[in-house]
């Protein structure tokens, strides 16, 4: 399982297969530039691999007031 | 994907430029986005003394240490809303950048001008995105006047920029098309403002807040539900996202080729401001807005509650 919390919401979700970033947010219904993926503090591009056991941060951007 | 100036494995990718860039590449891009916005538009002068307006979020906390970084004069003011389960925490970001960066800080507290955002919002009908932006305004430039700074400076990214312009346009409000823009020179009442953000998407700014280890609010205002500019951000990330570089063109262009005329529209019909009779800031109207604010909320507070 990848496990995948959402923020701001505090959402969590987990995906059972490895897949990429774009593939993630993709979804969840998010554009590439609509969210940060973050794996072990480290910020992921939409080409990077996902794999079995990652603890994934999904941040979107948009800020609200 | 690879980093465009070093080659070293990528953090962050921005289609928009065709680009992407490394942990370390990547806030040298961001700053010379800055840089090249103050340059082209003349934003900040040496000496200047520079008012920056923060929120907690990462758009003005990151303005604030760009501005620092390239060595200007900066003092930053936050407006405490009073707003229950938002206030505290983006007051506390504020406080501990500043006090990390050993920069100067001041706050403002709405609550001890009787105008706490959750009292306004249940005394006045209008929107309170609008009243809460009015008094936020009214605040800082008030601060920036009597505090002789020359500069005040607000984290607006392109997005907001963008969405304040089409909102404009959906409208097709003249007089707000006349005036937006980067810079807003100083006038009788009015103190400089300027965004030397107005370059970078939100997606670019987060990028550089995680990476420059920036803390800040994450969470949006609870009363910011019903918020327009939300749904027209919405709408133009779907665009940006089927074509790239969409938002700084629309902008842009706008700056180029739509600005001007609405700016020689406006000369001709422009309302003359006067002192306040209440408080004497400038206003069109005889009574400026945020006395007339404070008055529906004294009167509604006075009314037998039903």
């Amino acid at each position: 399982m990848i496990h995948v919390r959402l923020e701001p919401q505090g959402r969590e979700l987990r995906l059972p297969k490895a897949c990429t970033a774009l593939k993630l947010l993709r979804e969840l219904g998010l554009g590439v530039n609509s969210a940060l993926v973050i794996r072990d503090g480290e910020l992921l591009t939409p080409d990077r691999r996902l794999n079995i056991g990652d603890e994934i941060v999904v941040r979107t951007v948009t800020s609200r007031g | 994907m690879k980093c465009r100036k070093c080659k070293a494995l990528a953090a962050v990718a921005l289609p928009s430029h065709n680009t992407a860039f490394c942990p370390d590449c990547y806030p040298v891009f961001v700053r010379s986005q800055v840089e090249r916005a103050i340059h082209r538009h003349k934003m900040i002068a040496p000496g200047d003394r520079v008012l920056v307006a923060v929120s907690g979020g990462k758009d003005s906390l990151a303005l604030t240490l760009l501005l620092h970084e390239l060595g200007h004069d900066v003092h930053g003011l936050h407006v405490d809303l009073d707003i229950p389960g938002s206030s505290t925490d983006a007051r506390a970001a504020c406080e501990g950048f500043f006090a990390k960066l050993g920069l100067p800080f001041t706050v403002v507290e709405l609550r001890r001008e009787g105008l706490a955002i959750p009292l306004v919002k249940s005394r006045i009908k209008r929107p309170i995105c609008s009243v809460c932006g009015k008094l936020k305004r009214h605040y800082f430039n008030k601060f920036a006047l009597e505090n002789g700074f020359s500069v005040l400076a607000t984290g607006h990214n392109l997005d907001d920029e963008v969405s304040r312009l089409f909102a404009n346009t959906m409208r097709w409000d003249a007089s707000y098309l006349s005036d937006q823009g980067p810079v807003l020179p100083a006038a009788d009442g009015f103190a400089r403002k300027v965004k030397p953000m107005y370059r970078l998407t939100e997606f670019e700014i987060a990028n550089f807040s995680f990476l420059r280890g920036i803390d800040h609010v994450i969470a949006g205002c609870p009363y910011s539900g019903r918020a327009s500019f939300p749904v027209y951000k919405s709408l133009w990330s779907d665009l940006e996202g089927r074509m790239h570089g969409a938002k700084v063109q629309f902008y842009e262009n706008f700056l180029r080729d739509g600005r001007p005329v609405f700016a020689a529209w406006a000369e001709h019909r422009e309302d003359p401001l006067s002192p306040c009779t209440v408080c004497g800031y400038p206003t069109s109207a005889e009574v400026c807005g945020v006395c007339r604010i404070r008055e529906m909320v004294r009167v509604e507070s006075e009314a037998p509650r039903s």
